[in-house]
């Protein structure tokens, strides 16, 4: 059954119906939650508000968007709400031991999983990490990163380019890899 | 850069996390949306939605709400039946839609021909000049980009912007005024008694 086949069950009243939205969508908001907020707990939350959003507004959902970039550009500031709220804390991701970063990059397992990666994201500026998530986790191109974001594309291919840059030096990635 | 660590990066990314298949996860988001539902959530609008409804729902929606304006819409309402791309008529001020909504909110809409654009978008005060925040929806037929907005009483500034970086001023508003950026923007200027 298509979204827009679910979203019509959910406003005719079958509020369950939304459950399938929620397993179709679930994992692929993991991805881009977990990696922009940078743990487990925050990402719940973020993901939870923007389903929960996205829910309470379905009335005003237009299907000439796609709904899985709706509720990407929703969860996006649910993120940046949480980031925002976190910003005082204590770093969220734990400092990496200098000597691990040594092996970092010989460090990636065959499932495609980088755990040395996924510490370093939080050194990115936030503009930097979320354009790179959104990039990769989602497959998105630019021009749906600049309506989910905002920012123009010539911004956001800049944002993934210094990201790169920045991930390897902090990969220390010998130059000649 | 290599397309080497491109590629690597990309494919971490891209994979998958824990939180992803937690089945526990999933059914926390269900428990919070059937307290949403409990409350009446989502709003389930009956046909199309509210800026696309016709100006005699327009008009009973304002009635409905007690509001002024009412003699003003009655009486302009006749000059609007123009076709508005989307079936909305209303209160014509000059090229753009105006209807009282509540006391303090008039359904405003936006109109902007710009055949060649992928997207166009409004960016003014009243969305922070968010440029991916309210998209004008182009009418298959006339080409015609349009929006339509419930906005305060007062004045505001906007600009629409093409493909996501060009900045336009309207050319249908009656005023403008140049940004310290050095940016032109549009004025639009809601009032009870303009109305």
């Amino acid at each position: 059954m298509s979204d827009r086949a679910i979203i019509q069950r959910v406003l005719a009243g079958d509020a369950e119906a939304f459950s399938s939205l929620v397993d179709r969508h679930y994992p692929r908001c993991a991805r881009i939650a977990f990696r922009i907020v940078g743990n487990r707990e925050d990402a719940e939350e973020a993901i939870q508000d923007a389903f929960l959003r996205a829910f309470k507004a379905l009335g005003d959902y237009e299907d000439r968007e796609r709904f899985s970039s709706w509720l990407t550009r929703i969860l996006v500031n649910q993120c940046r709400t949480v980031l925002a709220r976190t910003k005082k804390r204590d770093a969220v991701f734990p400092d990496l031991d200098p000597h691990r970063l040594q092996f970092a990059v010989a460090a990636e397992t065959d499932d495609g999983a980088w755990p040395e990666l996924e510490h370093v994201l939080e050194r990115l500026p936030a503009e930097q990490r979320e354009a790179i998530v959104l990039k990769y986790a989602d497959d998105l191109t630019y021009e749906e990163m600049s309506r989910i974001t905002g920012a123009g594309e010539s911004a956001l291919k800049m944002r993934v380019q210094r990201a790169f840059a920045r991930l390897r030096a902090l990969l220390q990635e010998v130059p000649s890899v | 850069m290599s397309e080497w660590f491109e590629r690597r990066v990309a494919a971490a990314l891209h994979a998958d996390v824990p939180l992803g298949a937690d089945e526990r996860a999933r059914q926390r988001v269900m428990e919070r949306v059937r307290v949403a539902a409990a409350e009446g959530h989502p709003v389930r609008r009956v046909g199309r939605p509210w800026h696309r409804v016709s100006r005699h729902s327009l008009v009973g929606l304002s009635l409905a709400a007690g509001i002024g304006g009412i003699s003003t819409l009655s009486a302009i309402v006749p000059a609007a039946q123009r076709d508005m791309g989307q079936g909305l008529s209303s209160v014509v001020l000059g090229d753009t839609v105006v209807a009282t909504l509540r006391d303090t909110l008039r359904l405003v809409r936006l109109m902007f021909d710009a055949p060649d654009a992928r997207r166009v978008a409004v960016a003014g005060d009243f969305n922070r000049w968010n440029v991916a925040a309210t998209p004008l929806a182009r009418d298959e037929r006339t080409q015609r980009w349009s929006v339509t907005l419930a906005l305060r009483e007062g004045e505001h500034r906007y600009a629409f912007v093409v493909d996501g970086t060009r900045w336009v001023p309207d050319p249908r508003a009656e005023r403008s005024v140049r940004g310290e950026n050095g940016r032109i923007y549009s004025l639009l200027s809601l009032s009870r008694t303009a109305n």
